[in-house]
């Protein structure tokens, strides 16, 4: 579908856990992945974002 | 380590001690060795094969989807001359044009996975989205490995098989 713009509209996915809108899932780069999950939710699942324990990282 | 703790050991006598800014999580991304109790679960990067057939992006696709299927893979990543992920050919695209380069022919930028995640969770997670492989790299996208669903799927199971043993 084309948009006014003259731009091809990108299908829009939204994210499981955050209902954030996204372009495709962050776990298997599919457009059109029926579980899709977001950049942060998916960080935050697998425990690749914690925070640090400490400021000075410890 | 935190400051604190180095200043502790100092004072305990030990000589060679440096406080790690980058902190735990960046040790642990770079899939160097741990100990204490959480190091004897299997993770990513320990599950990962590390003789994952790898090309660069000025490659011939047709050569590169040869080298690979004599190799017995059905997948290939991309890398820089460090090692960096650029880019995955899985099966869909290493039956591609054979005459495209592989910048042309790759998936560019593919979601990348530390080495220190949970086994358990990535089985969990590849299952769900039908994903056979995920690359495992460092936190500045040095490639570990390829980690393939079966190999997570296997490993999962015999630890849940472990802990419905020792629950008996």
């Amino acid at each position: 579908m084309m948009t006014e713009e003259g731009h091809h509209d990108v299908a829009t996915l939204t994210c499981r856990d955050c209902s954030r809108q996204i372009d495709c899932c962050e776990f298997c780069d599919q457009p059109d992945c029926p579980v899709a999950i977001c950049f942060q939710c998916i960080r935050a699942a697998l425990r690749e974002s914690l925070s640090h324990p400490h400021p000075h990282g410890g | 380590m935190s400051p604190r703790a180095a200043w502790r050991l100092e004072s305990l006598g030990f000589r060679h001690v440096y406080d790690y800014s980058a902190g735990k999580l960046d040790w642990l991304a770079a899939g160097i060795p741990t100990e204490g109790t959480n190091s004897a679960h299997p993770r990513a990067g320990d599950v990962a094969r590390r003789d994952v057939p790898a090309c660069r992006l000025d490659d011939r696709l047709g050569d590169v989807a040869a080298r690979v299927r004599d190799a017995g893979w059905d997948a290939c990543v991309v890398v820089n001359d460090q090692s960096i992920v650029l880019g995955l050919l899985r099966s869909r695209e290493l039956r591609g044009d054979p005459h495209q380069r592989i910048d042309e022919a790759m998936r560019p930028g593919p979601s990348t996975f530390r080495p220190f995640v949970s086994i358990q969770e990535m089985a969990r997670f590849m299952r769900e989205h039908d994903l056979l492989n995920s690359p495992i790299t460092t936190s500045d996208g040095k490639l570990v490995g390829l980690l393939l669903r079966e190999d997570a799927e296997r490993v999962a199971s015999e630890i849940h098989a472990e802990h419905e043993g020792e629950s008996e």
